[in-house]
């Protein structure tokens, strides 16, 4: 059960680390990406290919995957200084589908739909770890980043481009420089979220790269709670938690605990959504219709 | 204020707390033998999970009735929705939890995101359902029960090149390990046989148009095409392929056999290989699987139903040969039984293990005509 339990708390974190990293997009900077999961495989294939091809050590493969996927971001960023709202959400989509295709073309990068096989557990010191000590790690730290981030004047920068972005810039705010490095940051957490990931599943493929776990990501920060420190780590476990946990439902017949389990899971969001609109630990008084 | 009311909290913590309700009224039940599924059980591929569960669920019925083993088995469904993450919690759960000591598996991506952690655990982990040539000798621990998809190309060219005519071959095939195992078995079989690759074409696994790809094949002026895919692409590519004029004889392998593709009126004809099972006029096993099943789940029995009474069967075999010698029922003994015994009375005939656990067996080329299978060859 602990063996369970560590697997079940690895991917938690990782994926806390996808959620927390891309609220500081949506909730800080109001920069709504679907292209998250797009980061989070750049980081994985560079995380994969430098344990296989160099050394297995889990801090260069953090290294270089933060900064791969926090350099590529410019292709987030470009297209979040021209456009706006539902009009970045297309276009967001857009990279996600691109990257989706190139991940299952470019095979000797990523081994196409077949994905990379053999991905060496991580060596921290000589010594053969697992990816859970390395997940809390990074998680708190990048938690430890988003709150000095939040606090401090780059925070409240960001704030104010969300809240009303032509009166930030008329206040002399640098809106460009400001949404470039939220993003950057952004995707280099995602980037080191997805090297945990090959070193915890040791098999990456692009169905983990898809727009389907971009969705999930941001349903995890909406659920837990934009624009908040601990919403998104909530959000994440919450998500993954109730699948995991409606498996030890006993009283499903085998041939129907898929769809059981997916309609009590959707019942369980639409409960929450309802009584809890502005996510688990939003302010109580944001996302009610006005009566 | 806009506190939420006690009423909606209970509900709310009632039904997250639904999960972890009735578990101890489940661990009373005995010491059955644990024995895992790890399929899509929702989602778009929910009905390969469907199929492969009721060919399990028959093989468990069978054992029981003939009292194989001295301990009960009980069957422990996980649902990955064939996505490798949930694949492995759900395999960590099986491994850690639950204590399973053989899993069953299908999907090529489910397969090899779980093999290091059934490696890792000594879990035996048998496929039924995935056909890509790279699932061979993942582990010494993962066995495949299905031919893997090039034999049975291999084995269809000399009957459609030889016996049809069907000498220049197009081919569609999805862009993944399986579509590019094919693209080599017709590159290099259809010369020897006599034949030519007229044209490939590959697309995406997510495609769901495929007029373009008609009209490009259409061009090639093929005797015949051959399509690689699997899931709920396939009837699509049926059917626009027939929609936009290609009258062809359509060729395919063994994951054809699904009532989705039985089902659609322009796969009228198909060719397609599976392993050889006479249902009719079979051996004594394979009839009574054959009238079991149809007895059970009111349908004729399909590849996919085979492969996985096959794999539960086998456990049945493995794990009662352990019994008689005494030894415990885990990855290792279920491995050495394997290997010590290696040809087994499965359903279809004698089948034989290799070294890696993979199946060999013999093929057979079938026609579906009025929604039914006819075998042509083999």
């Amino acid at each position: 059960m602990i063996a369970y339990l560590a697997n079940l708390a690895t991917i938690v974190a990782i994926f806390g680390i996808l959620a927390s990293t891309l609220n500081v997009a949506i909730g800080h900077a109001g920069i709504f990406s679907v292209a998250h999961a797009v980061f989070f495989g750049l980081g994985a294939y560079a995380g994969a290919q430098t344990a296989m091809l160099l050394v297995p050590d889990p801090l260069l493969a953090l290294l270089v995957a933060a900064l791969i996927a926090g350099g590529l971001s410019l292709c987030l960023a470009l297209p979040a200084l021209r456009v706006r709202g539902e009009y970045f959400v297309a276009a967001s989509l857009g990279l996600q589908m691109v990257a989706t295709t190139l991940f299952s073309e470019l095979k000797p990068l990523t081994g196409g739909i077949g994905g990379l096989v053999g991905i060496p557990r991580p060596e921290l010191f000589g010594v053969t770890i697992t990816a859970l000590p390395l997940a809390l790690a990074t998680l708190a730290l990048i938690l430890l980043a988003t709150h000095l981030l939040a606090r401090g004047s780059f925070g409240r920068t960001l704030r104010a481009i969300r809240d009303a972005e032509s009166a930030a810039e008329a206040l002399g705010k640098h809106v460009a420089v400001a949404k470039t490095l939220a993003v950057a940051f952004a995707c280099a957490g995602a980037g080191m979220a997805g090297a945990l990931f090959a070193f915890h599943m040791a098999f990456v493929n692009v169905e983990s790269f898809t727009l389907d776990q971009s969705v999930l990501v941001m349903a995890m920060v909406i659920v837990g709670g934009t624009g908040t420190l601990w919403g998104p780590l909530l959000g994440a476990a919450l998500l993954l938690a109730l699948p995991a946990g409606l498996s030890f439902l006993p009283f499903i017949p085998p041939t129907e605990v898929g769809a059981v389990q997916q309609i009590l899971y959707g019942l369980a969001m639409t409960l929450l959504m309802i009584f809890r609109p502005a996510g688990l630990v939003g302010d109580l008084g944001r996302g009610k219709v006005a009566h | 204020m806009n506190r939420p009311q006690p009423g909606r909290r209970a509900l709310l913590g009632a039904t997250l707390a639904l999960p972890f309700l009735g578990r101890s009224a489940l661990a009373q039940g005995g010491e059955p033998y644990v024995l895992g599924t790890l399929f899509p059980m929702s989602g778009p591929n929910a009905e390969y999970g469907t199929v492969f569960t009721a060919g399990a669920q028959l093989a468990l019925q069978h054992i029981e009735a003939d009292k194989v083993l001295k301990r009960p088995i009980r069957l422990q469904a996980e649902d990955t929705q064939a996505l490798p993450q949930q694949a492995v919690v759900g395999m960590t759960k099986l491994a850690n939890v639950d204590k399973a000591s053989f899993v069953l598996v299908g999907f090529t991506a489910v397969s090899k995101a779980v093999a290091p952690v059934g490696d890792r655990a000594k879990i035996v982990m048998v496929n039924g359902g995935a056909v890509g040539p790279d699932l061979s000798g993942l582990s010494p621990y993962f066995w495949n029960t299905i031919p893997l998809a090039h034999l049975e190309t291999e084995a269809l060219l000399p009957y459609i090149v030889g016996e049809r005519k069907l000498k220049r071959i197009a081919l569609v095939y999805v862009d993944d390990p399986l579509g590019d195992a094919i693209l080599g078995a017709l590159r290099d079989g259809l010369p020897k046989a006599g034949g030519t690759l007229a044209g490939s074409f590959s697309v995406p696994r997510t495609a769901q148009q495929f007029a373009p790809v008609a009209a490009r094949i259409r061009q090639t002026r093929p005797d015949a095409v051959y399509i690689a895919s699997f899931g709920a692409q396939q009837s699509q590519i049926i059917k626009q392929l027939r929609d936009n004029g290609i009258s062809q004889p359509l060729l395919s392998y063994s994951a054809m056999n699904l009532d989705s593709v039985k089902n659609t009126a322009e796969a009228e004809g198909l060719i397609f290989t599976t392993q050889k099972t006479d249902f009719a006029g079979g051996d004594a096993m394979t009839k009574r699987f054959a009238a079991d099943f149809k007895a059970r789940f009111n349908s004729d029995p399909g590849t996919y139903h085979v492969n996985y009474y096959n794999a539960v069967w086998l456990f049945g075999q493995l794990a009662a040969m352990n019994e008689a010698a005494g030894r415990p029922v885990d990855g290792e003994t279920l491995r050495a039984a394997l290997l010590e015994k290696r040809e087994f009375d499965l359903v279809g005939g004698k089948g034989r293990f290799d070294d890696k656990g993979n199946l060999t067996a013999a093929i057979q080329v079938n026609e579906l005509r009025g929604g039914a299978l006819t075998r042509i060859a083999g």
